[in-house]
């Protein structure tokens, strides 16, 4: 019998072909018990291995290759946790003192962690080989003594790998030679690189890349042949037929492997809570504060809610994680850091009371299981949304400080191999040129429905590729064959683990590209496999939004908002949100949930709740939106799937939209517990596996059938939990967001200056085009000044005229202009005001003359001077003289002028600014073209208000009067396109956002009409629409029959396409 | 002063269609690029209407309904030249300005063709003779008279005085201004020559530098130069049509003895000498010849098709320039002996590559090396006897396939790129030695190389495997049973290619035996593969 003692999986990065899943699968085809997983420089692929193993009844056993200062490898194998743990410190400490990528150990630190650990000598890469090839037989036998002396001679076992290569047989007799004179064990294994002999092409490739060749170029790197495979036991025992005891030995060595990642011995860390205390004690104590606080002190089903959740997180001993939570939501409220928990933490009402979240559980009957349960023995999963930039930073920097480097990290974000990756990697291999892989990458789809010709085949077909030529059918092929393969390790954007003693310890750390982070090397779907507890601190553009309106408000209008006390029966707010009005607000303003609103007509939060929840694809695909908007219009009675359920579907009108509906639904027909109930949910979830979903949807019948429901009534309810559960959305999580989503919506209502200067200062974030923002907040009445040096700072900002607001666009938006450039131009005007161009130049040096141009372009230039009637081509004229250099000779002669009127010299600047170009006026277009290329908007008219006469001769309509036409009309209307959609859950229908000066129209095009005009649709700024005006409930929308480009202008309007 | 400028617009195309006017209506694009990523690089006015764009794929051209061509250098440059023709075919003073637009000189042309406008028109009608649909412009200035062609359709005749105000509705774009330039210009709302005339000179250079002025004067017609004159063609060309055709070399020898005599003498009254000589037949009637058209001496566009049939191409690359004539007709008797045309020759066109002619003179202590000429005469020699691609210097590909190289043509070494070679090896292998002495990667665990004689090709065997191992082998005409066996070693690769390969190779020591006789014959070390794609054994070499 054999084991594969020495295998690499894809999380060797670049180093090997097959995925940790693939190898074990194919490791127990194969009929071997065990396999031990060496990747290089860590246990990257290790929990996947581990996992993958253990569904497979496969022995996992764990290891790294470590590089030495040479270059070469120790391949080492993990015999104890003891070795678990020095091979997870060796690794980190080569990792941190080095930059990313690179790194060795030294001899020194390899004997100083080598307890625990069994060496092996190597293939090609390894110490043996290297010292063979450096001084033959007697240097290999120095290198195997000195391992014997790191490792200890128990600990040392001889390789001997066969691909087929004569150098390395040659090796072997060495290595045999050297095993016998040392008296030591050999051991055969396989140097696995990938799992079948045809992803030696994916390595092939994966070897270009590293090496930055093509394959034509590649040479000798490329391997000699496809021997790197897991081979069978049967095949390996042939091979080496000649030393059976190579094969016998793997044995004896997997048999010494007693550890598996099940045994990490992580710890979470503990509070640190005062003096004779318990950390259960004192998180008794701040929830009870808290509770006084949100509920009162007599809100007794509160007090029970908690009671009950505080003895499920004794039980579990989590009170150090609350705490620890607690503590980071007390370092936010300090620091006047907006923070809110969101996600199923929001079922708590301990996570309530302490402030973690802001959703009553108890007022709002969430289930706490979905949360917490005895059965799961997981980990809670908190997640608090932050203001993303500098805020979220100083709370991460927080964690660290309090856990110290090696206590605390962030979480790993495998980055996988996608279409456009891998097929412009593939295509550089390949050796395509730039403007191909261009091309090919361009058009590999985006769009989130794929119908059944959106395939790669397409794609290339398209892109002019020949699908006949070999080279061609093997790009394809192996475009396949890239897919979630891992490229390299990134940062999650806010999962941190943090650690009780050395984090270490338990999974090795590397530096994050960014300074003082510190990343471990699994993702967080890894961490909270391995039982490691995450916090996410994840960044949310609104929660900056929200941040920045309050500083804007307090500032200017001299108000303080606190977003805890919003009146939340706001008459404007929901008005505004019945109209659909929402451009601009969280979660509420897409074109979807945009044509739901009038149907729902949202009257107090809970509809905002239910808003939020709808327009998802759980509802969508288990039909349930339009049931319950004709149950809430009172077209259809509110009837419910069965008597038992009421309590739970009363809510919703008898149709479940929640997660916790979905669960309670489970423990009331089936008898499920809580715990169950969430298993239920997770095993219809994203890694759904068939048998898993069989045996818990056989559990789930037999219950229903004990409890008396049978035949059709079970079929539906199986049927709606089964198709709901994948994406259903939780109602805690709902509720979180439908806070930001009324908190939005109140600021735009009554701040919206405030708001729209929030927006543009935290852009990119929404749905929109700032370009969309700014003509929405225009058509609401609001002032939007142009850029102008003389007095827009970097961000936008609000400047007062006659007690009305308007909001000036700030520097941020001039295209290319540095951002230090802007700083320094702020700057220097707060000294004093520039009296000219060459003023400018000569106080701001760094300008470039590109920067200037654009800001002459836009009109940003055209105040600069007192003179009148001075327009952006008299700023363009100037700026080409006082950018070019004036020559050693003519530079003397204006320094003695400039000295000899030195006195003058404010007047004379703006004498000099004052002369008038002989260049005409830009026209209104190409003002319009100038505003778009240099901050992709414009304040003034829209695009389309140039040419409404021409458009109204044609019958066209505009958006505001569509709203007032009757369902059935045919119309004809034009507009500029702000979003193109192709949803999953839309059947190939696409979704088009069009806008004129009035407003924003939506219109609807066929699959058939959109592979027709596809080019037209696709690629057209702005269209010319046809077709049958759809108005019910006063959702407007244009079905449309006939699409059309039309030339309105030559301005860079931009789109927001391909959700 | 008067000058014609004459431009071919739509260039490629025209070059293309010259032979074939009838086509000009059709939709055709013309594409170029290596297999699989062609593209179209200019159309017809219809096939643009049919929806092509430049830059588009063949395969999306395709779809268009138009008729693909591929570029033709060639052609462009045979327009190129009949422009040139024609240029000369009026006045002996011809500008060369680019490959679609020259200038003539019509000062004084009056006493021949009359008006510029008479002159304009046979200009023209000429130009249609050759195939080519001109645009045409005459001014006093040369410059003005260029940007008119270019910028205007037809005959365009500038009045002198006039210049500005006939040039002021073309575009900016016209004057081929800088890229930077031009996006000044475009920020300014400068698109016409007339609105770049009307901008003050001296602000405009302030801004623009001399660029702006040059324009400046562009717009304005007031560009003064004078006419750079086109010196005779470059590549020198010798053509012969052959009344009757000729099949026999003798015959041929004569032809082109007479052809190199012509062109050695034009070379010699320029002092210039032929880097290279190119000779092209067109046949006649193909008969069947066995005759193989070696692969480097054939271009791609001519490589397959019904034009690899018509034309014989051959290029003589020499060593060193040379006009020795009757050196020539030995070296390409030899290249044709080896390589002879497969069909009749009804036309010879022999074009020579000049070059300066060698001035070198050997040094008084190096040794001398054989005269470039003779060498360049005995690797002809040699060539005709084993075949163009079998001889040069033979250099290792960067490879795991077995036994790979390629033959470069050679070339003898001076004595002083000899001397720093030679010690530059010397010096690797003494820094070799001191770590493994005479070792390779294989070698390096001390023991001695061995030496392998390769065969080249490898020779044909069959093999008699014994449990998966070979025990018999047979070869050349011998057999030998396998005495010890060592392998398989396994090489596989290039599998992004149609010519991948794999392979298992054995090293066998094998002891010969005659048939009938029984064992008892010579031994010896085989290395023996087995070829997966054509699933054939074969005797790579011997081993020493």
């Amino acid at each position: 019998m054999y084991t594969e003692l020495h295998a690499r999986s894809a999380f060797s990065f670049l180093e090997g072909g097959a995925l940790p899943e693939e190898l074990a699968s194919v490791c127990v085809e194969r009929g071997m018990a065990a396999m031990a997983l060496l990747d290089r420089d860590g246990v990257y692929g290790a929990p996947r291995f581990y996992l993958a193993a253990q569904k497979l009844s496969l022995r996992a056993h764990i290891g790294a290759e470590v590089t030495a200062a040479g270059g070469w490898r120790f391949p080492l194998l993990v015999e104890t946790r003891t070795g678990y743990q020095n091979l997870c410190r060796l690794i980190t400490r080569m990792k941190l003192r080095a930059r990313k990528g690179e790194g060795h150990v030294s001899d020194e630190e390899l004997a100083e962690k080598a307890a625990g650990l069994i060496c092996l000598t190597g293939g090609r890469e390894g110490p043996l080989a290297h010292a063979l090839s450096r001084g033959g037989i007697e240097s290999g036998t120095v290198c195997v003594r000195q391992l014997c002396e790191i490792f200890g001679h128990t600990n040392v076992y001889v390789e001997l790998q066969r691909h087929l290569d004569r150098a390395e047989e040659a090796r072997n007799h060495a290595a045999l030679e050297i095993a016998r004179k040392l008296r030591l064990p050999v051991v055969a294994t396989n140097g696995v690189s990938y799992a079948l002999p045809e992803q030696r092409e994916v390595l092939d490739v994966f070897t270009c890349i590293r090496n930055h060749r093509t394959l034509e170029a590649a040479g000798r790197l490329l391997a000699r042949n496809s021997e790197r495979y897991l081979k069978s036991p049967e095949e390996m025992a042939h091979l080496f037929l000649d030393i059976p005891e190579a094969i016998a030995n793997t044995q004896l060595v997997s048999s010494r492997l007693q550890f598996n990642l099940s045994d990490l011995g992580y710890e979470f860390p503990k509070y640190p809570v005062p003096d004779g205390k318990s950390q259960m004690h004192f998180l008794r104590e701040r929830t009870q504060e808290g509770m006084v606080k949100r509920y009162g002190a007599e809100n007794e089903k509160a007090r029970a809610q908690i009671e009950k959740e505080l003895a499920l997180i004794e039980k579990l001993d989590l009170a150090g994680y609350f705490l620890i939570v607690w503590d980071i939501i007390r370092f936010c409220c300090e620091h006047s850091i907006l923070v809110q928990g969101r996600g199923s933490a929001a079922n708590s009402a301990v996570c309530y009371a302490l402030g973690i979240t802001a959703v009553d559980p108890v007022g709002m009957d969430l289930l706490f299981e979905r949360f917490l349960s005895e059965e799961r023995g997981e980990w809670p999963d908190i997640d608090l949304d932050l203001p993303s930039g500098d805020q979220r930073e100083s709370a991460i920097q927080y964690v660290y400080e309090r856990y110290g480097k090696l206590g605390a990290a962030m979480t790993a974000n495998v980055i996988t191999y996608r279409g456009r990756s891998a097929a412009r990697e593939i295509g550089k291999a390949l050796s395509f040129d730039a403007e191909t892989l261009g091309r090919l990458t361009s058009l590999v789809s985006a769009w989130e429905y794929k119908d059944e010709n959106d395939t790669l085949t397409r794609h290339f077909q398209d892109a002019g590729l020949d699908l006949q030529h070999p080279q061609i059918r093997k790009f394809l092929e192996l475009c396949v064959k890239f897919q979630d393969l891992p490229r390299h390790l990134g940062q999650h954007s806010g999962g941190m683990v943090v650690c009780q003693g050395q984090l270490d310890s338990v999974v090795p750390l590397e530096p994050a590209t960014m300074p003082g982070r510190v990343v471990v090397q699994w993702d967080k779907e890894d961490c909270a496999d391995m039982g490691i507890v995450k916090v996410d601190l994840l960044g949310l553009g609104m929660m900056a939004v929200l941040e920045d309106s309050l500083k804007i408000i307090r500032d200017d209008y001299g108000e303080e908002i606190d977003l805890g006390r919003l009146p939340m029966d706001d008459r404007v707010v929901y008005e505004t949100l019945q109209k659909a009005d929402t451009v601009g607000m969280f979660q509420i303003e897409s074109r979807a949930q945009m044509s739901c609103l009038p149907r729902l007509q949202p009257k107090r939060f809970y509809d905002i709740v239910v808003q939020v929840a709808i327009i998802r694809p759980g509802p969508i695909v288990g039909k349930m939106v339009n049931p319950y908007l004709k149950r809430r219009q009172g077209r259809e009675p509110a009837t419910c799937l069965h008597p038992s359920l009421e309590p739970v579907l009363e809510r919703t009108l008898g149709v479940p939209l929640f997660q916790e509906q979905l669960l309670r639904m489970a423990m009331i027909v089936a008898g499920f517990t809580g715990g169950q109930a969430e298993e239920l949910r997770r095993a219809m979830g994203f890694k759904r596996s068939e048998k898993r979903m069989k045996d818990i949807e056989q559990k789930l019948r037999s219950g229903m059938e004990k409890n008396g429901i049978t035949g059709e009534v079970q079929e539906t309810i199986v049927q709606s939990i089964t198709s709901f559960a994948l994406y259903g959305f939780p109602e805690s999580h709902a509720a979180s967001f439908a806070l930001l989503a009324y908190s939005s919506a109140y600021l735009k209502c009554h701040y919206l200056a405030a708001f729209t200067a929030a927006m543009l200062n935290n852009q990119p974030m929404g749905f929109y085009q700032p370009a969309t923002l700014v003509k929405d907040a225009q058509r609401h009445g609001l002032r939007i000044k142009p850029i102008d040096v003389t007095c827009s700072e970097w961000l936008c900002k609000l400047e007062k005229q006659d007690e009305s607001f308007s909001v000036r666009l700030g520097l941020r938006y001039v295209k290319g202009l540095r951002a230090d450039v802007g700083a320094e131009i702020v700057r220097e005007r707060n000294l004093h005001r520039f009296v000219s161009i060459d003023d400018l130049k000569l106080r701001v040096s760094a300008i470039r003359k590109t920067e200037l141009a654009t800001l002459a372009e836009i009109g940003a230039l055209n105040f600069i001077s007192e003179a009148r009637g001075s327009h952006r081509r008299d700023a363009l004229w100037q700026i080409e003289r006082t950018s070019r250099n004036a020559g050693p000779l003519l530079e003397r002669c204006e320094e003695t002028e400039g000295s000899v009127s030195g006195e003058n010299e404010a007047t004379d600047g703006a004498t000099n600014a004052a002369v008038k170009s002989p260049l005409l006026p830009m026209t209104a277009d190409e003002r319009l073209v100038a505003d778009f290329r240099g901050t992709g908007m414009t304040v003034g008219p829209h695009p389309m208000r140039y040419h409404r006469a021409r458009m109204k001769r044609q019958g066209v309509v505009t958006a505001s009067e569509l709203n007032n036409l009757p369902d059935g009309t045919h119309v004809r209307f034009a507009g500029g396109v702000i979003a193109r959609q192709r949803p999953g859950t839309a059947h190939g229908f696409v979704f088009l956002s069009l806008e004129d000066e009035t407003g924003i129209a939506n219109a609807i095009i066929t699959p058939r009409l959109f592979e027709e005009y596809h080019v037209v649709i696709v690629h057209q700024q702005f269209l010319l629409i046809e077709g049958r005006l759809q108005n019910q409930d006063n959702v407007v929308s244009v079905k449309v029959e006939n699409v059309q480009g039309l030339a309105v202008t030559q301005a860079e309007t931009t789109s927001h396409d391909f959700h | 002063m008067s000058f014609a400028s004459i431009h071919v617009p739509n260039f490629m195309v025209q070059a293309v269609l010259r032979g074939e006017p009838q086509l000009r209506d059709r939709a055709i694009a013309l594409v170029e690029g290596a297999p699989p990523l062609v593209r179209v690089v200019a159309a017809t006015e219809a096939a643009l209407r049919a929806g092509i764009q430049l830059g588009m794929a063949k395969l999306q051209a395709q779809l268009c309904g138009v008729e693909i061509r591929p570029r033709s250098r060639t052609q462009e440059k045979a327009a190129h030249a009949a422009l040139l023709d024609l240029g000369w075919s009026i006045s002996p003073r011809i500008e060369d300005h680019a490959p679609e637009t020259i200038i003539v000189d019509v000062a004084g042309l009056a006493s021949l063709f009359g008006s510029h406008e008479n002159i304009a028109h046979e200009i023209v009608q000429r130009a249609a003779g050759l195939g080519l649909l001109v645009h045409l412009a005459i001014a006093a200035n040369l410059e003005t008279a260029v940007q008119a062609a270019r910028g205007f359709p037809g005959i365009t005749l500038i009045p002198a005085g006039e210049e500005e105000k006939c040039l002021s509705s073309l575009p900016v774009r016209a004057l081929s201004p800088s890229v930077e330039a031009l996006e000044t210009l475009d920020r300014w709302g400068i698109r016409t020559c007339k609105e770049l005339a009307a901008l003050p000179v001296l602000e405009l250079s302030e801004r623009l530098g001399q660029e702006g002025v040059r324009l400046h004067e562009l717009a304005r017609g007031a560009s003064t130069r004078s006419i750079v004159l086109a010196e005779p063609c470059e590549l020198m060309e010798e053509e012969m049509e052959l009344e009757d055709s000729v099949e026999d070399l003798e015959p041929l020898s004569f032809l082109l003895g007479r052809l190199l005599d012509q062109m050695c003498t034009r070379l010699a009254a320029r002092s210039l000498a032929a880097a290279a000589i190119r000779l092209k037949f067109e046949l006649g009637d193909l008969f069947e010849k066995d005759f193989q058209v070696l692969a480097e001496n054939v271009p791609a566009n001519f490589a397959s098709g019904e034009d690899a049939r018509k034309i014989y191409k051959k290029v003589l690359q020499l060593p060193v320039p040379m006009r020795d004539s009757k050196m020539l007709l030995r070296l390409l008797r030899l290249q044709l002996q080896a390589d002879p045309p497969p069909g009749d020759i009804v036309k010879i066109t022999l074009a020579a590559d000049p070059a300066r002619p060698r001035s070198t003179q050997g040094g008084l202590f190096v040794p001398g090396s054989p005269n470039p000429e003779k060498l360049e005469l005995t690797v002809a020699r040699l060539a005709k006897l084993v075949g163009n691609a079998n001889i040069g210097s033979p250099e290792l590909v960067d490879t795991n396939r077995p036994g790979e190289f390629r033959m470069t043509r050679f070339v003898p070494e001076t004595n002083e790129t000899g001397f720093r070679r030679r010690n530059r090896i010397a010096r690797k292998k003494a820094a070799a030695g001191a770590t493994a002495s005479g070792a390779n990667s294989e070698g390096a665990l001390g023991k001695p190389m061995t030496g392998c004689r390769i065969f080249r090709p490898s020779v044909p065997a069959a093999v008699e495997l014994r449990e998966g191992c070979p025990a018999k082998v047979f070869f050349r005409g011998l057999c030998g049973r396998v005495v010890a066996a060592s392998g398989p070693w396994r090489t596989s690769g290039d599998w992004w290619r149609e010519n991948s390969w794999h392979q298992d190779e054995w090293d066998l020591e094998i002891e010969f035996y005659i048939a009938n006789a029984g064992a008892g014959g010579a031994a010896g070390l085989y290395c023996v593969y087995y070829d997966s794609d054509c699933r054939g054994w074969f005797v790579r070499g011997v081993y020493d």
